[in-house]
């Protein structure tokens, strides 16, 4: 063995470098995929076709309806999951197995270290979102064909112009170009839980109490919203009332707005002008809690 | 300042305390008490005392990690409680773990460009620090499947991948056998012949004394002892004379001289090897883990 010569010519010193955050990014991931957890994408390919099982004794528009209903439900769930326990653990492992130090004893500025985390997740999680959309747009594909196979059987005696006609029909309800926007608003949403938990962990050792108080933010913000507006609007809300949920309003995101996704889902038309007011929001959201994670992780001593 | 300049002292620390809240307690513990000292570039020095006299908080501060309640510490001129300062030092903290999943060559391209190297000069240096730990061999095996003595071989690999002129080491063979401890010490030996400044943070005294030029003692925070290792522990009125092939009368007369001249013979005994030595002589053939 033969030791190193000293350098003498470093190059200088960046504040700034986005190939350090993108190095932490890749690397959260890498560790991620190698945890194995992507195997609950299996989870979620066996949900849809156990489902189909039930499919069968419904209606064409039924079966198409439950299916959407079904997985794009699944997708909010199994993203809100992955995102929850990716990130809840992503700091108090690091402290525990001093990799932190390794990494804050490099020339890494703090917010590059968070940044570069939450990268990691946010990664995974779109991997992760691709490839549910994938195993659904899959699973669509494989009912439009027994769909359109039955359709076609019922239809011999229809002229072809008829059959072309239904087929399109059937086509465009399968299809539908909102069910994008909706698969883009299940990952904004995952994402604002990212920062959300994140957030949390900077506050907490241990990533238990993380996935705890995360589980316990992702239900105030499913009802935040109702029981917001109930009392700000109920003639029997006392002062106190209101002020405790303008607090809730103020500190818990209202994950209620992403309810947007069952209306999509359904076939409602929603307007261009309320899907970017709901993504303006969620970027909102996800940019102040990614920032009151840095002031408290920037504020800590390991 | 310059940072790359050779005269200038590896670090300073100068008039450092640092307290600790009690958790549940309305009480403080006073981790460090007005602390100061100076490794000179180049030196090795040896940051001694028992458990909790304040070893790893100060080395802590040193890299930035905690603030200090008062007093500063600079690395070779630069404040340390900025970023800039660490691009000059490599740390290898106790018991390191690294993240399990990655392979040994992936943890080294990992740090490496942490400290933005890129490319083929990334890739050369991570291939020569591999080399240079004996890891070579295991450069595709995941961390999690590394024994104690390789993670922290790999741990002094990635302290080492941006060329530091200083590494801060915290126990760095805490855990190691025998055999890898010799190896880790003999690298500390070779990167001090090569000037990087080290500070070493052991319990292991036998260690300290051989490889340190220096130490402090730290007890309950504060500074006790601090000075050039010889100095401190070599005892000035005494002198050891070791012989070879020497005949019984020549030892009478030695013994008689020594006897008219007013010295006294304090002990008289046959060397011996070293328990490590010893152990390292008949275990040299086994192979690596």
């Amino acid at each position: 063995m033969s030791a190193t010569n000293v350098s003498e010519n470093h190059p200088p010193h960046r504040i700034f470098s986005p190939g350090r955050i993108w190095a932490i990014s890749v690397n959260t991931l890498t560790e991620l995929v190698r945890l194995k957890v992507f195997y609950f994408l299996l989870i979620f390919a066996i949900a849809l076709i156990g489902s189909s099982a039930f499919l069968v004794r419904m209606s064409f528009q039924e079966q198409f309806q439950v299916l959407k209903d079904i997985s794009l439900g699944a997708m909010s769930i199994f993203s809100a999951l992955l995102t929850m326990l990716a990130t809840a653990m992503m700091l108090p492992k690091d402290v525990e197995d001093r990799t932190l130090y390794t990494i804050l004893a490099k020339p890494v500025p703090r917010f590059e270290y968070l940044l570069g985390k939450l990268g990691g997740v946010l990664l995974l999680v779109a991997i992760a979102v691709i490839a549910m959309s994938l195993v659904f747009g899959i699973a669509l594909m494989v009912r439009y064909a027994q769909v359109s196979a039955d359709m076609q059987a019922e239809m011999a005696a229809a002229s072809p112009e008829e059959l072309q006609a239904a087929l399109l029909a059937l086509r465009a309800q399968i299809f539908d170009p909102a069910l994008l926007p909706a698969i883009g608003l299940i990952y904004l949403k995952a994402c604002i839980f990212a920062s959300v938990t994140l957030f949390l962990s900077t506050l907490s050792s241990s990533w238990i109490f993380t996935v705890m108080m995360a589980v316990v933010v992702y239900l105030i913000g499913h009802m935040q919203g109702e029981a917001r507006d109930y009392v700000m609007t109920a003639q029997e809300g006392t002062w106190w009332t209101r002020l405790l949920f303008g607090a809730i309003a103020i500190i818990f995101p209202d994950l209620q707005l992403f309810n947007l996704v069952d209306d999509i889902a359904v076939g409602a038309a929603i307007s261009w002008g309320l899907l970017w007011k709901t993504v303006g929001l969620g970027v909102l959201y996800f940019v102040i809690y990614t920032a009151a994670s840095y002031f408290v992780f920037a504020g800590k001593e390991y | 300042m310059n940072p790359n300049a050779p005269t200038q002292a590896a670090i300073v620390i100068e008039n450092l305390s640092k307290t600790f809240p009690v958790p549940f307690r309305r009480e403080m513990v006073r981790a460090v008490k007005d602390l100061s000292l100076t490794v000179e570039t180049g030196q090795v020095y040896g940051l001694l005392g028992p458990n909790g006299s304040g070893k790893s908080t100060t080395m802590k501060i040193v890299l930035g990690l905690l603030r200090p309640d008062t007093g500063r510490t600079s690395i070779f001129g630069v404040d340390s409680q900025s970023v800039e300062s660490r691009e000059n030092v490599g740390f290898l903290p106790e018991n390191p773990y690294f993240y399990r999943y990655l392979t040994g060559l992936e943890t080294l391209r990992f740090y490496g460009r942490l400290c933005r190297l890129k490319g083929s000069e990334l890739e050369d240096r991570c291939h020569d620090l591999l080399r240079l730990v004996g890891l070579e061999y295991a450069r595709h095996r995941r961390l999690g499947g590394y024994s104690k003595g390789m993670l922290q071989r790999i741990g002094l690999a990635q302290a080492l991948v941006q060329k530091p002129r200083l590494l801060v080491l915290d126990e760095p063979t805490a855990g190691v056998d025998p055999a890898g401890s010799r190896e880790i010490k003999d690298l500390i030996l070779q990167f001090r012949e090569k000037g990087i400044t080290i500070l070493l943070c052991s319990h292991l005294l036998g260690q300290v004394q051989e490889i340190c030029d220096r130490v402090g003692i730290l007890h309950r925070g504060k500074l006790i002892r601090e000075g050039p290792l010889k100095s401190l522990i070599s005892i000035e009125d005494q002198t050891e004379l070791v012989l070879e092939e020497a005949s019984p009368e020549l030892l009478d007369e030695i013994r008689k001289l020594a006897a008219a001249r007013g010295a006294r013979i304090l002990r008289e005994r046959r060397p011996q090897a070293t328990l490590e030595e010893y152990f390292l002589a008949v275990t040299k053939d086994d192979p690596k883990p």
